[in-house]
């Protein structure tokens, strides 16, 4: 489909609760299809939530498994989750986290480090599935974009990122 | 435009970022980059900052003269050109965490190992924690791994340092998960 622009704070639309999608449709679709296009052209990224794209719904896709992290731990490969929620949690885990939309810099987050999250798929099958570790933690992070929540908001000390990173 | 590093230290006291950040302002500085943070009793601040009608030391004359009035120390640098970017780093950030009884040169060996491998240290804290009469000594120190360091070589060093030290040392990577 495309690849969009990755919105940078202070942009508003990242701050803004996202609305559920009530009728999955062609533009469910095409939303979901422009995730990934702008996920997989970030080069960098293993998440992003429609608010980065600007548009204001709850949908988000994650895919771990071409990270280097993420490829040495059991994953589900690329997610495209419409409606996602997280159900039940389980455990914690610290991690630096760092974001497309608030470059330059990274934070240490907890976060749980089980979760049982459940959404409908690009087919609109319900799934309920159960994610671990690097997995959890993108789907954790990519969720809180759809309430407008930044890893700033959860952070509990800030470090200048180091590196550069391929910013679009 | 140039840049000044400003450090300013005293005893702690509720009023002391209000009142240094109040002259900033008003004298019309940016701050770029900061950390402030309490060590033992004093509160301590280091900021990164500049003034488009300001270039030397000379020029700041009496702005931070009430500071010092309240028993704060105040040094200002003058940076050189560049010097308030940071630079470029390429390698793998890791974390070690010393902690055991306190005892000299615990900081001393361990940056040695690092610093006589030309590994670069970008964060460092240390604590004194436990009972008074039990004291435990904690750091916490980041470092960059250069491309050919891996992880288990940096243990295999501190393994070293823990006998002799008698100290419990871990090593972990902190790579920034990118989202």
């Amino acid at each position: 489909m495309a690849v969009k622009d990755v919105l940078i704070y202070p942009d508003p639309r990242l701050k803004k609760v996202c609305t559920p999608i009530d009728h999955f449709d062609q533009s469910t679709r095409e939303l979901l299809q422009n995730l990934v296009d702008t996920m997989i052209d970030a080069g960098h990224s293993v998440g992003i939530a429609a608010p980065q794209i600007g548009d204001l719904y709850r949908v988000a896709v994650v895919d771990v498994s071409n990270s280097k992290l993420g490829k040495k731990q059991e994953n589900h490969g690329l997610l495209q989750m419409v409606n996602p929620e997280i159900i039940e949690t389980e455990g914690s885990q610290s991690v630096r986290e760092g974001c497309m939309s608030v470059p330059d810099y990274t934070g240490n987050v907890t976060r749980s480090e089980s979760i049982v999250v459940q959404f409908l798929d690009q087919n609109q099958q319900l799934q309920v599935i159960r994610c671990d570790r690097f997995e959890a933690i993108a789907i954790q992070h990519e969720l809180d974009h759809l309430d407008g929540l930044l890893f700033l908001d959860r952070v509990s000390s800030l470090k200048t990122d180091l590196f550069r990173r391929k910013q679009k | 435009m140039q840049h000044f590093a400003l450090t300013i230290i005293g005893r702690d006291r509720p009023g002391i970022v209000s009142q240094v950040t109040e002259i900033l302002f008003q004298g019309g500085f940016n701050i770029a980059d900061s950390s402030c943070s309490i060590l033992g009793g004093q509160f301590s601040m280091i900021l990164i900052i500049s003034n488009p009608d300001i270039s030397t030391t000379e020029q700041f004359s009496d702005t931070f003269k009430p500071l010092e009035e309240n028993n704060l120390s105040v040094y200002i640098r003058t940076l050189k050109e560049g010097g308030e970017t940071r630079p470029e780093f390429n390698g793998e950030l890791c974390m070690i965490s010393v902690y055991g009884a306190d005892k000299p040169g615990i900081v001393y060996q361990v940056a040695k190992e690092l610093g006589d491998r030309k590994i670069n240290i970008t964060d460092l804290n240390t604590k004194l924690i436990g009972e008074q009469d039990k004291p435990v000594y904690v750091m916490m120190l980041e470092a960059i791994l250069p491309e050919e360091t891996e992880l288990n070589v940096v243990e295999s060093w501190m393994e070293e340092l823990k006998k002799k030290l008698q100290v419990d040392i871990s090593v972990r990577s902190l790579a920034a998960i990118e989202l």
